[in-house]
């Protein structure tokens, strides 16, 4: 069993590492990450609550049952945006807007598909560390 | 009897076959059919399908046959999955590689490049193996299954090599264009020899004819479609589709005679040896399509309208004969020849049937097969007396193989308990049956089909003239005396029992069967001890890993030209905080060699890591130094994780283990040998101006056109996505794998 330290500062940390990592994937193409980085700021989030609470703790209270689908869903999305230029007669992985055209802003957040790309790749990363995880500490768990 | 119902899956089957078959015929009325879309066109593949005469005729066995051989299936395959104790439900996997190898098989013969062909090709070997290890619980099956796999998919290397012969030396794929423009040489030589590798073995012939008899494995509606119509039709299919190419070369078409020969021997002896009802058969296959190659190695007109004849034929009669065997073990359990016997009493239609398509493989008259024969006989004797001889005896032995099938299956006394057998199982047959009669009365229509083929693979007319000559030409007399010869060796069968019982003999202690099996066996073994050192422990898996490299990466370092290769450069004073960094990184590299306990040695472990990603950081590189620095932490936090779930005491046990000396001094030689290489390479890397690369510039200046400020995520999710793409599909099957070797090993 863990410390109380530890457990608390686990707790406290959970919501605002998410939000960092939320942070570094949509600001990934304007400053330093990308949707790898996210993904594993995420992952190390799950990990932390897996090493201070254990298994059981988590699984009821982290939806991890859903990573494998999360990775999946992960893979779907960056194929889509790899593949939804074809259906437009452009060559694969064309993002929009194109080059020389204004985004559209949110507050300070530009809306570039490439992004939803990245979202991908970070679902994917996250779903992926989670099914390991998963593997990891309960291997007596049906395969998904 | 009706039988169990009709699954939606067999239906389908059926529906496919037969709608490609109507398919087929309404495309070649209206004028053919033609496909040429750019496929990879960086390479000039083009995805061509073309409807010719000889594409029709195969296209028709295949989907007809098909038809015919599913609806026997529909009946079958319940009473299979039944007797095996197997769920009904499989039963759609059946039809689905069924409906697969249909499509594949389609696809081999419509295709004019060859590069598709070879796809098909593969296709179809793919299919053939989920079909013959349909019982998959038996390891004969399996077995089979993986032999039919390997000896036609390794032989299929030679027509790839074939391909890209054929490619380097005219500049083209498609069989038309190269047909035009080859000439006689060395290119054409090996490219026909090597294809002739290929197309043989599909075809089962001589010697590496073994795989066919064990595929008998398979249920019999598989061996019925893939061993008479499909699989090795496509053999004999490719000879013709290339035999323009092949006849520049006389010597191949020598070759091809030779193997002919050989296998009507080989097959048409181990036939009248055989007992077992199905592997009678597949050596009459092995038999049969000799013919059909010998008369592809007489080439010209002749020998290309007797061999599109005599698939024609045979694809109808074997078909119907061996699902004779399958309805014929289902009503008595029996599976071998003495353990049934005068059957033609207690079922009438069944004998009728299959009478017909025997009839028809003995190419009697009055039957479609007689005119395989004549045509057979005709392209001999125009080559010339010793192989008019040859093909008089070849004759014989089938008459002698089909007569001993089906007489000791029908004929003579038998008190076998014989069970009821639903129509669909009796009625294709019959119909087959129905079918090489009525060519043997009105041959016009088979005659016309065979000829559309025999015309591309001559490359010029080839009539098939199919008519009963009432008097004394060669023909005729050949076939009288195959006849009577054919008769006299199936009465002295039982003398030439242990004649023919020796060669079986033979041929299983030294023949390629064997060569196979030990081939296989050492490969096997030869794996396991590979395996054995890579994973026995962690530190043989390093060694096995860091070893090789260093010695391929000093190689590398001594045969470099030297000169000013390593050089120390100045120190200047911004530099001085990268040097600390670098000298607490090798401190922390240090300090892992120190520590027993576990979790110690992963801190030590992660300081090296963690230090590592501040000189990143200090390089400037703040996307790489944030990746190492997330990496690191999931790596410590892993560990502390791991080590929690290891109990305590097992941990210090591990941790007070002492490896002996000698295991220590390899250790260290090792980690040293790999760290002075890798020095030295990184060393010289570094002593060299880092080269100007215009990537790099032309990316940067990109990236703000591609709205992105951060250089390193519009390369990852933009210039480079596609990399990006496989990489994460990478991650992906990793975890999985992962996750499912974890459950699979704690399960077990």
């Amino acid at each position: 069993m863990t410390s109380v330290l530890t457990r608390y500062v686990a707790r406290l940390l959970l919501a605002p590492v998410l939000i960092v990592s939320v942070g570094i994937l949509v600001k990934g193409y304007a400053d330093v990450g990308d949707g790898f980085a996210a993904g594993v700021v995420a992952a190390l989030a799950l990990l932390l609550q897996y090493v201070a609470f254990g298994n059981d703790v988590v699984e009821t209270s982290l939806p991890i049952r859903w990573s494998p689908g999360i990775a999946v869903a992960g893979l779907t999305l960056a194929v889509l945006v790899f593949a939804a230029p074809m259906a437009l007669g452009d060559r694969p992985l064309e993002h929009l807007p194109a080059a020389g055209d204004e985004p559209v802003h949110i507050g300070s957040l530009e809306l570039i598909t490439a992004v939803a790309f990245d979202v991908g790749v970070f679902l994917l990363v996250l779903g992926a560390v989670g099914t390991i995880i998963g593997s990891l500490v309960d291997p007596d768990e049906e395969a998904p | 009897m009706t039988g169990p119902r009709i699954t939606w899956s067999a239906l389908a089957a059926v529906a496919i076959a037969a709608a490609a078959f109507a398919a087929t015929w309404v495309a070649w009325a209206a004028g053919g059919f033609a496909v040429d879309v750019p496929w990879a066109p960086a390479w000039d593949l083009r995805l061509s399908l073309e409807l010719d005469g000889l594409a029709l005729l195969y296209a028709v066995l295949a989907a007809g046959i098909g038809a015919v051989v599913f609806a026997y299936a529909s009946a079958y395959v319940p009473r299979h999955l039944a007797h095996e104790g197997r769920p009904r439900g499989e039963e759609a996997r059946l039809h689905a590689a069924m409906a697969l190898f249909l499509v594949s098989m389609l696809g081999l013969v419509l295709a004019r490049d060859l590069i598709l062909l070879f796809v098909f090709w593969d296709l179809t070997a793919i299919a053939s193996w989920l079909l013959i290890g349909f019982d998959r619980a038996s390891r004969h099956a399996r077995l089979s299954a993986l032999m039919a796999l390997l000896v036609t998919t390794i032989t299929a290397v030679p027509l790839l090599i074939a391909i890209l012969v054929l490619r380097r030396e005219y500049g083209t794929t498609q069989i038309d264009e190269l047909i035009a423009v080859a000439r006689p040489g060395w290119a054409v030589a090996l490219a026909g020899a090597l294809i002739a590798v290929a197309a043989l073995t599909k075809s089962a012939q001589a010697p590496l004819h073994f795989w066919l008899p064990r595929a008998m494995a398979a249920p019999t509606p598989v061996s019925a479609y893939l061993h008479s119509a499909a699989m090795v039709a496509a053999g004999v299919f490719l000879l013709s589709r290339t035999h323009p190419l092949l006849a520049l070369e006389p010597a191949l078409l020598d070759v091809l005679l030779g193997v002919g020969l050989l296998s009507i021997v080989v097959g048409g002896l181990l036939a009248l040896w055989a007992t077992d009802l199905k592997r009678l058969l597949a050596y009459s296959t092995i038999s049969q399509y000799g013919y059909v190659v010998t008369m592809l190695g007489i080439g010209g007109a002749a020998g290309a309208a007797g061999a599109c004849l005599y698939v024609l034929v045979h694809a109808i009669a074997k078909s119907a004969l061996f699902m004779t065997a399958g309805a014929v073990t289902e009503a008595t359990g029996r599976k071998r020849l003495p353990r049934v016997g005068g059957l033609a009493r207690r079922m009438p239609l069944l004998a009728a049937g299959s009478a017909a398509a025997a009839a028809t493989l003995a190419a009697l008259p009055l039957t479609l097969g007689f005119f395989k024969d004549e045509l057979f006989f005709k392209a001999a004797a125009e080559r010339g007396t010793w192989l008019a001889i040859a093909a008089v005896g070849a004759a014989a032995l089938t008459l002698a193989y089909i007569g001993r099938f089906w007489g000791g299956v029908f004929l003579g006394r038998g008190d076998v308990a014989v069970e009821p057998l639903e129509r669909r199982l009796v009625w294709p047959i019959v119909a087959l049956g129905a079918l090489a009669v009525a060519g043997g009365f009105v041959p016009g229509p088979f005659a016309s089909l065979a000829q559309e083929a025999a015309d591309v693979t001559a490359a010029g007319p080839a009539p098939v003239d199919v008519a009963y000559h009432l008097d004394t030409r060669t023909e005729n007399a050949m076939a009288v005396a195959a006849w009577l010869a054919g008769a006299l060796l199936l009465t002295a069968r039982a003398w030439l029992q242990p004649l023919l019982s020796a060669l079986a003999r033979a041929g299983e202690a030294v023949g390629p069967e064997r060569i196979y099996t030990v081939a296989l066996g050492g490969l096997n073994a030869l794996s396991n001890r590979i395996h054995d050192v890579e994973v026995r422990d962690l530190r043989a898996r390093l060694a096995a890993v860091l070893v090789p490299a260093s010695a391929l990466i000093a190689l590398g370092v001594v045969f470099t030209p030297a000169g000013d290769t390593y050089s120390a450069g100045r120190l200047v004073g911004a530099d001085v905080p990268l040097v600390m960094m670098l000298a607490v990184c090798a401190l922390a590299a240090l300090a892992t060699t120190r520590p027993r306990r576990h979790l110690r040695l992963a801190l030590a472990l992660s300081a090296v890591g963690f230090s590592l990603a501040v000189v990143y950081a200090l390089l400037g590189a703040a996307d790489i130094a944030l990746v190492a620095v997330l990496v690191e932490t999931l790596f410590a936090l892993l560990f502390v994780g791991v080590f929690s779930l290891v109990p305590a005491r097992a941990l210090r046990k591990e941790a007070r283990r002492r490896a002996s000396r000698s295991a220590r001094a390899r250790n260290v030689a090792i980690a040293a040998i790999s760290g002075v290489v890798t020095t030295l390479v990184a060393w010289g890397a570094f002593s060299r101006p880092i080269p100007d690369d215009p990537t790099a510039q032309r990316h940067l200046a990109l990236a703000d056109e591609a709205h992105g400020k951060d250089v390193v995520t519009v390369i990852l999710a933009d210039f480079r996505g596609l990399d990006t793409l496989v990489e994460i599909t990478v991650v992906l099957v990793a975890a999985m794998a992962v996750a499912t070797l974890l459950h699979g090993r704690f399960r077990a």
